[in-house]
């Protein structure tokens, strides 16, 4: 074990650093806010730090170490050109508040990535603002919110979501103040329409709703669904989770939405860096432009005086939208983000339904590959499709209910069973309609050799010793982690050796 | 054309041992009235050469800030990080990781960050730190929303929060947007003439749900007043202190005056300003809130074998347990900032935090002295400043601002776009990255704008 309070040898730090420009004179600091102590850092130098992290990076699994076939998260390869980008110091070192003029390269890409989203979504305006999918949820639903209020339709306090939505969905909406109406899918994972004809109604604000959904489903009804909605006088949210399988082929315009929230760190290959940062830009029709989060960008023709100064024939500038909602960050939303993904944006151009066609494609090539290599081994009873269906989008689930049954190997089971195989393990237990589900999105990334053998290798799983497989991990760095231990047990920081 | 799909020239094989002719059969749920039918308008694909072409032609088009004498800050701030940061935060095995859900296979990141909570609660003198909200803003605005889920019923004022007069107006209308659903009333603390918080006007707050102020505050002052704030306020008034951590290396940690929850803009600590985002939202706490906060916790614990190990925990807070009812719909979050922000930290160790809040302090203190010789400008507030100060010009600030900027020199932040009122106050800043030649840049070009501006006057 690296520890990195166990370091306190070097002196000094694990850096040098410059004088100061000039001398510490004392008395600038008020008497009574004097830090009394220093925080208890360690003390590093700069070798013993670079080797703690590598050592921890080492016990880390990315999609650089092996195939993440990790559903609704999309773990698609990232390009390593975005990261060059985003280390230039034209994006790295730059302030939102400089002044347009200073800005015109960051204006002309942030304008550039409005108009693309707008085109594949469908709708009107974009803004780039939100920095993560949820926090595009919260600010779409606030958009709407304004809208109901300025028409003076405040009795629409609720929103509908369908029981197999990301736990986002529900908890965006509650925090904008609504009510949350929560409908059951249907026995093979599809919407509702009867049950959403019944909640429908002039307190309806809202239907949030994903599609393809979570089990990985086209909901053909969607146009039948956002006209039920409609004539209620609800608007149509459309999240964007799983974007990545439909791009280029429809959009959510087409389908009748509304809003639209895109994660760019899914779809648009920004790196998930552990859990963050991502970035979350929505997507509006006219009618709700008024009230996107500012600023915006936006341009016009440069004048013959502004040309010199301005880039490919245009002045850029920020635009402040009439009813703005305000602001859910503090400053232009996560622009390095918003940088790698216009660097991945670019690599496609007008092909990026190409990318869709290619995430589909792995995803029921895998599903074929699984049922096959299962078969191959004898333990094709041991799992069921979680969604009857003929073709899957993007990802696909299963149920390992029938191995729950026959031999007491649940989802987890499996999942830490393939974790000893070098895989990163599905998303298990979501959506909960499933029963013991494990869901599965290969991305379009991964070569056919590389989900022939993850195919195999699932099956080998299935075919080992159930009383081995409640032991597995055995080869990772640690084996299964006691979470309940950590509930009842909280560590939330060194302790120290405090007397 | 595309080399990011292994699978490209293998689509049919692969198609055909499914017993399908062609890519068009998997897509053959999607209704023909909801599709497009035609390409997408857009341009045409780019090789990765020409990618970094553009990228430099159009960011090259930005005016980088180390590109001349800048005094921007207001509110983040120009740094130095250090090499191996970067070296190792763009580790693939960091870099491309999803959240630790899997823990077996993810005790790197979260060691890494249940030691990023250790580096933040030692910082801010609190036992509690999550692993990051979006930025300052939010976990400023989120702070308030947890002190009234704690307090509001024992509250004399429940479903109210108190927030300094000086808070910018970007950061208030992120908290509105998040206060407004839990119908919970901002009201507004007066600050002194001299910048300072009114503390004859505090006990107004008594009895909410929390108060929020700045050390340093918005205008860069070390406002001494709010060690006394806690006693004012009662144990029933979280007292939220909002941070710019590098100060801390010189400042009293807010934990240790009575600071309930801090929050802060992390960048200082690791992060390059990248227009405005990615940055890391710091958020720590002190026990009563823990079980009410947002955003996810990594715990100690131990694996079957009785080893030590790591794994988020208190997930029941949450949004993909709790729904509707979770404290925050925060999901993907900054870890991977915060991870640059905890090695950033980790080089520096306690003597090197101080030793760069000190350049920081002494940078600003020079150019406060420098400034205060030029003819016909003024420092506003007679207060000790970290980072930052207000100056009076004799005109109008924005003049002012675009006559440098003419000449050179990003001067500072216009406070009229703060404070619609004051038009002739600019927001100068001083960091680490300052150099001597810089401030003599500024002095002089100020002394010639004053000159002609007093002038014309």
């Amino acid at each position: 074990m690296s520890h990195l309070f166990g370091h306190s040898g070097a002196e000094g730090t694990g850096y040098s650093q410059p004088p100061a420009l000039k001398p510490a004179t004392a008395p600038s600091i008020p008497k009574g806010l004097v830090r009394q102590d220093a925080a208890r850092w360690p003390r590093l130098s700069e070798p013993e730090m670079v080797r703690h992290y590598t050592w921890l990076s080492k016990r880390n699994f990315g999609i650089d170490t092996g195939f993440y076939p990790l559903g609704s998260c999309t773990m698609k390869h990232n390009p390593r050109v975005n990261e060059v980008i985003a280390q230039l110091p034209g994006i790295a070192d730059i302030h939102p508040h400089q002044p347009e003029h200073q800005l015109q390269g960051l204006l002309s890409i942030y304008y550039e990535m409005q108009h693309m989203l707008g085109i594949v979504a469908g709708m009107d305006n974009v803004t780039l603002q939100p920095v993560a999918g949820a926090q595009g949820e919260f600010t779409a639903i606030r958009c709407i919110q304004e809208y109901f209020r300025l028409r003076g339709e405040d009795q629409r306090t609720k929103v509908i979501v369908p029981d197999s939505a990301h736990g986002t969905n529900p908890a965006s909406a509650a925090m904008a103040g609504f009510e949350i109406v929560e409908i059951p899918s249907l026995v093979d994972g599809r919407m509702d329409l009867s049950a959403l004809a019944a909640v429908a109604d002039e307190t309806t604000a809202a239907m949030m709703i994903t599609n393809p959904n979570t089990l990985g489903l086209f909901e053909a009804d969607i146009s039948e669904a956002s006209r039920i909605v409609h004539e209620a006088g609800g608007q149509m949210y459309y999240d964007g989770a799983n974007f990545n399988a439909i791009l280029g082929i429809t959009s959510p315009g087409l389908m009748g939405f509304d809003a639209v929230h895109f994660n760019l760190h899914k779809t648009f290959s920004q790196p998930h860096g552990g859990g963050g940062p991502g970035s979350g830009p929505i997507g509006v029709k006219a009618h709700l432009a008024p009230f996107l989060p500012g600023p915006v960008a936006d341009r016009s023709v440069a004048t013959a005086e502004e040309v010199g100064s301005c880039v490919d024939g245009y002045r850029y500038h920020w635009h402040e939208p009439e009813h703005s909602i305000g602001k859910v960050q503090q400053w232009h939303g996560n622009a390095g983000a918003v940088i790698r993904c216009w660097a991945y944006y670019r690599r496609y151009g007008r092909g990026l339904k190409q990318m869709s066609e290619h995430a589909v494609l792995n995803a029921n090539y895998l599903r074929h590959a699984i049922h096959r290599e299962a078969k191959r081994a004898g333990v094709d009873h041991l799992f069921a499709d979680g969604a009857e269906t003929d073709v899957a989008k993007h990802e696909f689930t299963l149920s390992m209910q029938p191995a729950k049954e026959a031999l007491g190997v649940s989802a987890m089971d499996v999942a830490k069973g393939l974790l000893d195989r070098g895989y990163m393990a599905p998303t298990v237990y979501f959506p909960l309609v499933v029963p013991e589900c494990m869901m599965v999105e290969p991305t379009e990334t991964e070569s056919k050799d590389t989900l022939d053998t993850f195919a195999e290798h699932f099956a080998q799983v299935l075919n080992t010793d159930p009383k081995e497989l409640h032991e597995a991990p055995i080869t990772t760095p640690v084996r299964r982690v006691d979470e309940v231990y950590a509930a009842r047990n909280l560590c939330l920081k060194h302790p120290f050796d405090d007397v | 054309m595309v080399d990011q799909l292994p699978n490209l020239g293998r689509e049919l094989e692969m198609l055909n041992e499914m017993g399908y002719e062609s890519m068009e059969d998997l897509f053959a749920d999607i209704p023909n009235d909801v599709r497009f039918q035609d390409d997408l308008p857009l341009r045409g694909p780019q090789s990765e050469e020409e990618i970094i072409a553009d990228a430099r032609r159009l960011l090259g088009a930005n005016t980088d800030l180390g590109s001349r004498p800048s005094f921007l800050g207001a509110g983040l701030y120009r740094n130095y990080v250090p090499a191996a940061v970067f070296q190792l935060v763009t580790r693939g095995e960091f870099l491309t990781a999803y959240t630790p859900y899997q823990p077996e296979v993810s005790q790197g990141m979260l060691q890494a960050m249940w030691e990023f909570q250790t580096l933040i609660s030692e910082l801010l003198g609190l036992p509690i730190a999550n692993l990051s909200l979006y930025d300052g803003s939010t976990a400023a605005a989120e702070a308030l929303t947890c002190a009234v889920r704690v307090h509001t019923r024992k509250a004399s004022q429940p479903s109210t929060v108190y927030v300094s007069e000086l808070t910018p107006p970007d950061k208030m209308s992120v908290m509105h947007n998040y206060c407004q659903g839990a119908d919970i009333t901002i009201k507004t603390l007066k600050h002194r003439k001299d910048g300072t918080l009114d503390m004859d006007l505090v006990s107004e707050a008594a009895g909410s749900c929390g108060v929020y102020v700045e050390q340093p505050n918005p205008l860069g002052i070390m406002d001494e007043g709010l060690v006394q704030l806690k006693d004012i306020l009662g144990k029933n008034t979280a007292l939220i202190v909002g941070i710019q951590p590098v100060s801390l290396g010189v400042l009293e940690a807010p934990g240790h005056y009575g600071a309930d929850i801090v929050v802060g803009e992390g960048q200082p600590l690791g992060s390059p300003i990248t227009a405005g985002g990615p940055l890391y939202g710091i958020f720590a706490c002190s026990k009563a809130y823990l079980r009410l906060m947002p955003g996810r916790i990594a715990g100690r614990s131990i694996d079957v074998d009785g080893n030590e190990a790591y794994c988020l925990t208190l997930s029941t807070r949450e949004q993909h347990i709790r729904r509707h009812r979770a404290t925050s719909n925060i999901c993907t979050n900054e870890t991977l900032i915060a991870l640059m922000g905890a090695m950033h930290m980790a080089l520096l160790g306690p003597e090197g935090l101080n030793e760069l809040a000190h350049r920081n302090m002494m940078a600003c203190q020079l150019l406060k002295e420098r400034l205060s010789e030029v003819d016909g400008v003024d420092i506003v507030h007679d207060s000790p400043h970290f980072n930052e100060f207000a100056i009076r010009v004799p005109g109008k600030a924005s003049e002012c601002l675009a006559f440098l900027d003419d000449h050179g020199v990003t001067g500072g932040f216009d406070l009229a776009r703060w404070y619609p009122t004051i038009t002739d106050q600019i927001l100068v800043t001083a960091t680490d990255q300052t150099r001597l030649p810089d401030i003599e840049t500024l002095a002089g070009q100020l002394a010639v704008w004053s000159t002609h501006a007093e002038v014309s006057a």
